[in-house]
């Protein structure tokens, strides 16, 4: 996604949101267990790492959100968010710690007495809750969701119906 | 230092699950197995009339399993989803406007634009569970998965017209009573044996699938596990 402005003349706006399974919203077991393995085959078929793991739900991923407001705010988004996602889902880190998401801040350019602060700031939580809010009031319920006009893309698997439709608006560079 | 449980089951249990997705000589041995007996691969498609993307995911997959040693056996069913799912009409709707981008993909225009409630389409449901699953029946659920989405405009949904494309398929009338309601019952536990819990789902031998996002990937595992078209 963080790819589409080199091919199309774009910005992308990134929301990091609550994940469901802090919404109170059901994830059964199933789903769970559903969504790693298929992420697994996706990340082999592509070649991208996978697979080493710290389920980040709760304390990890409301830092990282947090950290991610203050990433857009210095134009480091793209970074960090690359940064955390493979730290969390590909190098087991736990973001949830200090000492696991300094690390990953720093990768990213960041600087860590500012994400240390941004963690603690009640207006960069507010940002997170209205983004998950702005998510709801369009009607979708988990991630990623993409909007481009007044037409919703949800999921990885329709990034190629997204980039149609930036085609079809003459956005291609 | 100390690591608590929880850490240990945050860092353990989605690799565990990840490892244990991979192991596939089972099911590699057991295609080989088949093969060697002579019996066909299989594909079970979970689907749903009422779901717009079950029926780009059946059109999708016949094409993709035609000309392979595999059957695509077609499961439908009424109750699907996850219970008590605040998101369920956000789903239900997103689904046609999803199905629309999907049938734009194989030059199919999607012709409803709102959702159709299960128990409109749950006779389309009872009359294929019922049947012998034959070619015959399965050309029944993809015709009449295509015009319910991709011919039919929106508003009720015409018995009579499923009846006569029923009756051009197979031939005679399909199965009345309750018969065709238990089919579907015994297709939903069979779908929640297999692991999905909303459709379009596949199980291709030991892996499922969300049938509507994964059909190259589905044909790739055919492949991989010796059922190629036909040159």
């Amino acid at each position: 996604m963080f790819a589409l402005p080199e091919r199309y003349d774009v910005r992308i706006r990134f929301h990091g949101v609550i994940p469901m399974a802090m919404r109170g919203q059901a994830v059964p077991r199933a789903k769970r267990v559903n969504t790693l393995r298929d992420v697994d085959r996706e990340a082999r078929r592509l070649g991208l790492p996978f697979g080493r793991i710290f389920d980040p739900i709760g304390e990890g991923a409301t830092r990282c959100l947090a950290v991610s407001e203050h990433a857009i705010d210095v134009g480091r988004e793209r970074a960090f968010v690359l940064a955390a996602g493979r730290a969390i889902w590909a190098e087991g880190v736990e973001v949830a710690t200090d000492a696991g998401l300094r690390p990953v801040c720093e990768e990213a350019g960041l600087d860590w007495a500012a994400c240390a602060a941004a963690i603690e700031d009640p207006a960069l939580a507010a940002r997170v809750d209205a983004n998950t809010q702005a998510l709801l009031d369009l009607h979708h319920w988990g991630v990623p969701v993409t909007v481009f006009g007044t037409d919703r893309f949800w999921g990885q698997d329709r990034i190629e119906d997204l980039e149609r439709a930036l085609e079809d608006a003459g956005l291609r560079r | 230092m100390t690591v608590s449980k929880d850490s240990v089951a945050r860092r353990t249990v989605p690799r565990l699950v990840v490892l244990s997705g991979r192991l596939d000589g089972r099911a590699k041995l057991g295609a080989r197995a088949r093969r060697a007996l002579g019996r066909r691969g299989r594909v079970e498609l979970f689907l749903a009339f009422d779901d717009a993307v079950s029926a780009y995911a059946l059109i999708d997959l016949a094409d993709r399993v035609a000309g392979r040693d595999v059957q695509l056996a077609a499961y439908p069913v009424v109750r699907r989803g996850i219970p008590d799912d605040p998101a369920m009409e956000d789903k239900r709707s997103y689904a046609v406007e999803d199905a629309g981008r999907l049938g734009r993909r194989r030059g199919l225009v999607r012709t409803r634009t709102r959702p159709i409630a299960p128990e409109e389409t749950a006779f389309l449901a009872a009359w294929v569970a019922a049947a012998p699953a034959t070619p015959a029946r399965l050309r029944f659920a993809v015709a009449a998965a295509e015009r319910l989405w991709f011919a039919d405009a929106d508003g009720p949904v015409d018995r009579d017209a499923y009846a006569a494309l029923w009756r051009a398929e197979l031939g005679g009338d399909p199965l009345a009573g309750d018969a065709g309601d238990r089919a579907v019952r015994a297709n939903e536990r069979r779908m929640a044996r297999r692991g999905p819990y909303d459709t379009p789902a596949a199980w291709v031998h030991g892996q499922w699938f969300f049938a509507q996002d994964r059909g190259p990937q589905i044909a790739a595992r055919l492949d991989d596990l010796g059922w190629t078209v036909a040159a």
